[in-house]
């Protein structure tokens, strides 16, 4: 049996020490802790948070087809949504269906815009959270 | 009353100074045990065993009763942390 040195320099048996440690169970002192993922938490955020369409610095825009930016009133084009689109309404569009009150066209205009998202364009963490794998 | 390891195949153990912390892919869970959790797991790790047992493997002869209430107290938490059942 090996020996384990206390603070003290005296030399103890390893066996001592894990005695002592079990004893510790008895105090009741825990020697588990479990750190859970916050997946309630973030399902709930991730469900509200929001996506504006488009970002607000590009308000003046309209939103093509293919989702990309272009000049107000650009012909073909679709005028920006007037409200953000939650998490929970862009997660079902992403899926097929269309966004809340708006027709099928201009919703996949909206979504082809969201998909096209950005680092550092406002809605992009939210839209990232989406496709975050749940466990 | 036997005990043994829980399923496994899904555990990452990193060592960290006084902390070993065990990751399980399949739930997200980081399991954060100290001394003596990854030493019961390690006398686990033999085969199932009762209280006994896993005494001998830790190389601890004639324990008392407040060793062994530890023992079975520390074995409850690593249970309720679904690192090891009751065979």
């Amino acid at each position: 049996m090996g020996h384990s040195d206390s603070s003290d320099g005296a030399r103890r048996p390893l066996s001592a020490d894990r005695r002592a440690l079990l004893r510790l169970g008895a105090a009741g002192v825990s020697t588990v802790v479990t750190i859970r993922p916050a997946l309630a938490q973030t399902a709930a955020s991730v469900l509200t948070c929001e996506i504006p369409v488009p970002d607000p610095a590009r308000a003046g825009d309209f939103i093509a087809a293919d989702g990309s930016l272009v000049p107000t009133d650009t012909p073909g084009a679709f005028r920006p949504s007037a409200r953000p689109f939650t998490g929970e309404e862009v997660k079902a569009a992403l899926t097929g269906r269309s966004l809340p009150g708006v027709d099928h066209q201009r919703s996949r205009a909206y979504t082809n815009y969201i998909r096209r998202l950005q680092q550092g364009t406002s809605g992009f963490t939210c839209y990232a959270s989406l496709q975050m794998p749940r466990a | 009353m036997r005990w043994a390891l829980g399923a496994r195949t899904a555990l990452k153990r990193v060592p960290l100074d006084m902390l070993t912390a065990c990751f399980d892919r399949r739930s997200g869970m980081t399991h954060l045990l100290a001394a003596p959790a990854p030493e019961l797991l390690a006398a686990l790790a033999a085969g199932p065993a009762d209280i006994a047992l896993l005494l001998a493997r830790m190389g601890i002869a004639d324990a008392d009763a407040e060793e062994r209430a530890g023992l079975e107290a520390h074995l409850a938490a690593l249970e309720a942390a679904g690192l090891v059942v009751r065979a």
